[in-house]
């Protein structure tokens, strides 16, 4: 199943104009849990996907929300020119796809 | 009395009550839906508070000095924020005044509410914190080695300070408390952390701190903590062990789930809040429905911080931005965009540069192949149409027009491999195609500087209206 019908919501946004953050959110608790029993949100698919370095993404559970929030550095500060997301809202389409 | 006073007294003639804060706007500006801003209103609060900032928004408006928001709108939604305060006496907040919270932002906010109060017949003791960082005080603290950057910030320069046109520190909680400490009726700041906003006057009423903070970071963003998740105005109910929350907009429901997972928007740690003050730590916060439209949250604990350290936001002007739009609906132009567009960008150099250096950048977004995301996926199909905008920032706009004006030409007519479209390559929805945008800024101070001396930094006025 791909992430996109597994997921309730799938979103992307600065936090703070030198970072992103995805938030991965699920229906309920089985969805959740699949999804990260699954292993396949690591840090090293997520660097891949958004071409930075492994070590500079922070993966964080968040059961209490049922969330997965991933945050990475932009590659180019909000703003800056050559910036194509300035609200890094429009991130998020690389994890759509991913197989959970 | 002012109204900050009478809840004041309020509270410690009936000791441990509860306190009713609304959340106005999570973006005032935008317009405020009065059925749930005067349902709120009904619940007789203790304060109303808006946001009105964010540095989202980009540099451009912070660099110019001007409101994201439409004059019209952000008149309208003051009036009425204004109007619902003084009619019911209630203490209003508005923190990150004009959406970057720089001296020309709170004055144009401040011309519009002397404006209103003037129509309206309003009267009233009015705070105003200032935010804006002296580059003096700012390159002190570098040479002092207090400026660090975020989120890995190149290291600041006093050359660099000296090109913001506008600087700003972001104040907390500590300077909203000075200011209501005043006896006032309705206080506006510069730019601030979005929790100080509503944190600050539960904290001088005794309740923890903690609480008041987590409570002040999720209704700042008015209704948007609920399912569905919006605009409207939504009431917090905060006591000595918790909060409830609940929108004002009957549909919109604060469930746990959705409460929980607003620690979430915009923040790069769900667990953890960094405020110039201290720190809020949520990895105890427990969320529990009352009822299937409301809330009650508790468990947040506060470290304060004795050292504090404040986010500063600067940003400088880069040239002058002109872009050209156009579109194509041809297979083989689409396939060979990348190529003919690196081809024209070398015919338009060797031209515009032939008696001037290349002093000017050029960017390129296809929508439909690279706009949104740097590269198109390796399998995807290609797009029957694609959107070109083509981005010039230069010198001058005399010469960001000259570079797009002539690019538009060489685009419509390049030729190229396999070409069958000898009428032109690209199609104008309108001339003229081409805009000047004005001055571009970037964002060149985003750091933290440590500061001994917070309210000195951010100076308060009191004015009666």
């Amino acid at each position: 199943m791909l992430l996109q019908d597994i997921a309730l919501v799938v979103r992307s946004k600065n936090a703070g104009p030198r970072r992103l953050t995805l938030d991965i959110m699920f229906a309920d608790d089985a969805a959740y849990a699949r999804a990260v029993a699954s292993g396949v949100l690591n840090a090293g698919r997520i660097a891949r996907l958004y071409d930075v370095a492994e070590q500079e993404i922070d993966i964080i559970p968040y059961p209490i929300g049922r969330a997965i929030k991933i945050s990475l550095p932009r590659k180019v500060t909000a703003g800056d020119p050559g910036d194509r997301d300035v609200y890094g809202a429009q991130q998020h389409a690389p994890l759509l796809g991913i197989e959970i | 009395m002012s109204a900050v006073g009478r809840i004041r007294d309020a509270f410690a003639r009936a000791g441990a009550g509860s306190m009713r804060l609304l959340g106005a706007s999570g973006q005032l500006g935008y317009g405020i839906p009065s059925p749930a801003f005067n349902a709120g209103l009904a619940r007789n609060p203790h304060l109303i508070g808006c946001d009105m900032g964010s540095i989202d928004i980009g540099p451009s408006y912070l660099g110019r000095g001007e409101m994201a928001t439409a004059p019209a709108a952000t008149r309208r939604d003051l009036r009425k924020v204004l109007v619902a305060a003084r009619t019911h006496d209630v203490p209003l907040v508005i923190g990150s005044a004009g959406s970057a919270g720089a001296r020309p932002h709170l004055q144009a906010t401040l011309d519009m509410v002397r404006d209103i109060a003037r129509e309206e017949g309003l009267r009233f003791r009015l705070g105003v914190l200032h935010a804006d960082i002296p580059k003096e005080r700012l390159k002190a603290a570098l040479r002092a080695n207090e400026v660090r950057g975020v989120d890995g910030m190149p290291a600041l320069t006093e050359d660099e300070v000296d090109a913001c046109t506008n600087l700003v520190g972001q104040m907390g909680t500590g300077s909203f408390q000075r200011a209501l400490g005043e006896d006032i009726d309705v206080l506006i700041a510069g730019r601030a952390c979005d929790t100080a906003i509503f944190a600050a006057l539960p904290a001088m009423l005794g309740f923890p701190l903690g609480l008041s903070t987590h409570m002040a970071k999720i209704i700042e963003c008015a209704s948007l903590c609920c399912v569905p998740g919006g605009r409207d105005t939504i009431m917090a109910t905060l006591d000595h062990a918790g909060f409830n929350l609940e929108s004002m907009a009957p549909n919109r429901r604060a469930t746990p789930v959705s409460v929980a997972a607003h620690s979430l928007y915009e923040q790069s740690d769900p667990f953890s809040l960094q405020e110039p003050d201290g720190r809020l730590d949520l990895s105890q916060a427990h969320y529990e429905a009352l009822d299937d439209r409301r809330t009650r949250v508790s468990g947040a604990i506060w470290h304060p911080s004795s050292a504090p350290w404040v986010k500063l936001e600067g940003a400088r002007r880069i040239g002058e931005r002109a872009v050209l739009m156009c579109a194509a609906a041809d297979p083989g132009f689409i396939a060979r965009a990348d190529e003919i567009l690196t081809a024209v960008a070398g015919v338009v150099r060797d031209l515009v540069c032939e008696d001037s250096e290349e002093d000017y950048s050029l960017f390129w977004r296809v929508y439909g192949l690279n706009g949104v995301r740097e590269a198109l996926p390796a399998d995807a199909p290609l797009p029957r149409e694609v959107f070109l905008l083509v981005e010039c920032i230069a010198p001058t706009r005399e010469r960001a027009a000259e570079v797009v004006r002539t690019t538009k030409q060489y685009l419509l007519h390049h030729g190229y491999p396999g070409r069958l479209s000898t009428g032109g390559n690209v199609a104008f929805p309108f001339t003229p195609p081409e805009v000047s945008l004005g001055t571009a800024f970037k964002f060149n101070v985003y750091h933290l500087m440590r500061a001994h001396d917070l309210e000195a930094l951010f100076p308060l006025e009191i004015e009666t209206l």
